[in-house]
């Protein structure tokens, strides 16, 4: 069932990011925030702003570009106690801080027998359509999802963003937290009052019965509204967030496609040995006897993010891609 | 050293034997030519005997399966001794059980074990697990997914509908088998043209009179003047290779005979050369086996030409279907009392309608009429042929 959300309140998804961490700041004197122009700048993308004002620039850090270093110092802070979210601008720039997360965050509780954690978070983001190029328009977060000892969370609204974020915070694990860059300003109602949201519980945005689309963060709204284009020719469309890509929801997912027996995966993320193709791979085990058809994926194109904006539109998924896969899958019914 | 034991090729254009069962056990110590399993081939039950002397080991194959000609079904091994692994299954079949069956001896060896798969018409997983708790047989539903692949709507539709006819029987003996495969195979392959002839039997009704009605019948006699006039029309006695035409020195002459679940040719060898009460004799004995289920290879295999007799049931004339790999079949009706000119008055003769189907590749319509022409001579004054 879709998650009811009693409040009237509309916020942004960048406001429900600042909002989450502010509390959690408030109410954890060792969670702090650090990265590059986070500070006097509130981010890039502005989602921190006036979070210096509040907390102050020894728990808002701006820092040099050194993703690697940084990184590196928020897991050591992790292991002595601190609660470290430490902000990589762009999604892309996760390659140089990879040997801290994979070889460092991801694997230090297990290497000590259980005597050090690192429960920090790294907020990256994902999503092409900026016109910022192949280097600043990646989602790469399937790479994290293949590292045993990470967390991956891509919320999808401004209600999810802030309880999963908040739940992040406090899990005592590494957490990756993805946001889409181009659904900073996207409205949603969030409640005013305290919630959070627990990692591995996928929302069903929208209940159906022909066919099952599941899809992560801004794919979510491209297939609500294929949803839509597809009710129009009398086929019923559920669509399934899975909201954190690992702790994964299985059962959720392959109830739906036990349900309706016809599945497409969208992600951003490229599809080969991407996140879509795990889903694809969980339902395909676990639903087989009850598919008519194959399951469908539909992700980046497999090329570098073009600058040129036609270009650029052409590697992402659309509504209409969506709605042909839907009826393609249906038999052309 | 471990022997092989094979599914024989018995026949010309066998692809597959059946196992019908052992009658030995692994384990059981057998000698050279005592029978350890018996096998249904395209036509006929039989026996295979043991090509050596060991203990049978590793049998691979079991009651039911088919087996394509040549391979492996089981081995004779010495007392202790493992059988051989997968290896050598594709050895070609003649090494053991063929020797023991002489008309194979010259069967082509190289024939692919099994045709190209057809293109399988797609189901979803959904509705094949559907198919099967409802009981419904996917050949009779028509898909409407992607691909025309069948979705469980379909099945269930399909479960719903009445069911189109009684279930017919579905598993087909192996003579109904090659009988649907064979006959398609040579309509659907091999040109076939009808040449018919109306004739006066009289002096076929009288020979039999002559020789003792008994003894022989008019199928004999039929038999004895076909296989004489094909000396001459060495291309109605021949077959199609593919790539040319293969003519037979030898005249072979099958004769069809209903047996309980189709018709199987059972061959009257050198016919051209055998007296009218040999052959009478082995047709007479070939029928009897036939009835009673208990052909052997060598009686149904080595035809070279067939003839087809509905005569007594009751049937005037016909149009047969040819024998692959034979060039031509003569369907023969009944010898009945008929009004016809005599001397240019109206009078009554035993008439006979004969029909040759004949492959256009092999011969052409002037060939075989002329044959058939030489065969109505024949007929006509059967004494100056036999």
């Amino acid at each position: 069932m879709p998650e009811t959300i009693t409040a009237t309140r509309e916020i942004t998804l960048g406001e429900a990011v600042r909002e989450a961490l502010a509390e959690e700041m408030r109410r954890d004197s060792r969670v702090f925030v650090m990265g590059e122009d986070v500070a006097q700048a509130g981010t890039a993308f502005k989602v921190l702003s006036g979070m210096v004002d509040e907390f102050g620039s020894d728990r808002v850090l701006d820092t040099p570009i050194s993703e690697a270093g940084f990184t590196g110092i928020a897991v050591g802070a992790a292991m002595t106690g601190m609660r470290p979210v430490v902000d990589i601008m762009f999604g892309d720039f996760v390659g140089l801080t990879m040997d801290q997360m994979v070889n460092q965050a991801a694997k230090v509780h297990y290497m000590s027998g259980g005597k050090w954690k690192v429960p920090m978070v790294m907020r990256a983001t994902l999503g092409a359509t900026r016109r910022s190029a192949a280097q600043h328009s990646q989602s790469l977060h399937a790479w994290f999802c293949h590292i045993p000892g990470l967390k991956v969370v891509l919320p999808s609204t401004p209600y999810d963003a802030k309880g999963l974020l908040k739940s992040a915070i406090r899990d005592e694990n590494p957490v990756v937290f993805y946001e889409d860059k181009m659904m900073f300003r996207f409205k949603g109602p969030v409640p005013a009052e305290e919630y959070t949201i627990p990692l591995g519980v996928a929302d069903i945005k929208r209940e159906g019965s022909d066919i099952t689309i599941v899809a992560t963060s801004s794919m979510v709204h491209v297939a609500l509204s294929a949803a839509k284009l597809l009710e129009e020719e009398d086929i019923s469309a559920e669509v399934i967030d899975p909201r954190t890509l690992w702790p994964l929801d299985e059962k959720t997912l392959i109830d739906s496609a036990k349900k309706t027996s016809r599945v497409i995966v969208m992600d951003e993320g490229y599809g080969r040995y991407g996140a879509a193709a795990e889903i694809a791979a969980v339902i395909a085990e676990g639903a087989f006897f009850d598919l008519e058809a194959p399951v469908k994926r539909l992700c980046a194109m497999h090329v570098p993010i073009p600058f040129s904006p036609p270009l650029e539109d052409a590697t992402v998924p659309t509504e209409k891609t969506v709605f042909e896969a839907a009826r393609a899958l249906l038999g052309g019914k | 050293m471990a022997i092989s034991v094979v599914m024989p090729a018995l026949e010309l254009a066998q692809e597959t034997g059946k196992i019908l069962s052992w009658i030995k056990n692994e384990g059981d110590s057998i000698t050279k030519g005592e029978p350890i399993v018996e096998i249904e081939t395209d036509k006929i039950t039989f026996e295979v005997e043991a090509p050596g002397d060991g203990v049978l080991a590793g049998i691979r194959s079991h009651a039911g399966e088919d087996v394509p000609v040549g391979q492996t079904i089981a081995w004779i091994v010495a007392p202790g001794e493992a059988p051989p692994a997968e290896a050598e299954t594709a050895a070609p079949a003649a090494r053991t059980m063929t020797a023991t069956v002489a008309p194979v001896a010259e069967a082509p060896k190289a024939r692919p074990a099994a045709t190209a798969p057809e293109p399988a018409t797609k189901v979803s997983p959904k509705a094949k697990r559907l198919a099967k708790e409802l009981g419904v047989d996917l050949s009779r539903v028509r898909g409407t997914g992607p691909d025309g692949a069948i979705t469980s709507e379909d099945v269930e539709a399909a479960a719903k509908a009445p069911a189109p006819a009684p279930q017919e029987s579905t598993a087909l003996s192996a003579i109904a088998r090659l009988m649907a495969e064979r006959t398609a195979q040579s309509w659907t392959t091999a040109p076939h043209f009808f040449l018919t002839r109306e004739l006066d039997a009289g002096a076929l009704v009288d020979a039999r009179e002559r020789l003792g009605k008994a003894a022989v019948t008019h199928t004999d006699l039929l038999v004895a003047l076909v296989a004489r006039v094909l000396l001459k029309h060495p291309k109605m006695n021949a077959s199609w290779t593919g790539s040319g035409i293969q003519l037979h020195p030898q005249v072979n002459i099958s004769v069809a005979m209903a047996v309980t679940d189709g018709v199987v040719g059972a061959v009257i060898p050198n016919a051209a050369t055998a007296s009218i009460q040999d052959i009478a004799a082995l047709r007479k004995e070939l029928t009897e086996r036939a009835r009673s289920g208990h052909l052997r290879p060598q009686d149904v295999t080595g035809g070279t030409f067939t003839i087809s007799n509905l005569g007594m049931y009751g049937i005037d004339a016909f149009t047969a279907i040819i024998t692959p790999p034979q060039a031509a079949i003569l369907a023969v009706g009944r010898i009945a009392d008929r009004v016809v000119p005599v001397d240019g008055k109206p009078g009554i003769r035993p008439m006979l309608t004969m029909t040759l189907s004949s492959d256009h590749r092999v011969v052409d319509g002037a060939q075989a009429a002329l044959f058939l022409n030489d065969l109505a001579e024949a007929i006509r004054e059967p004494g100056n042929v036999l």
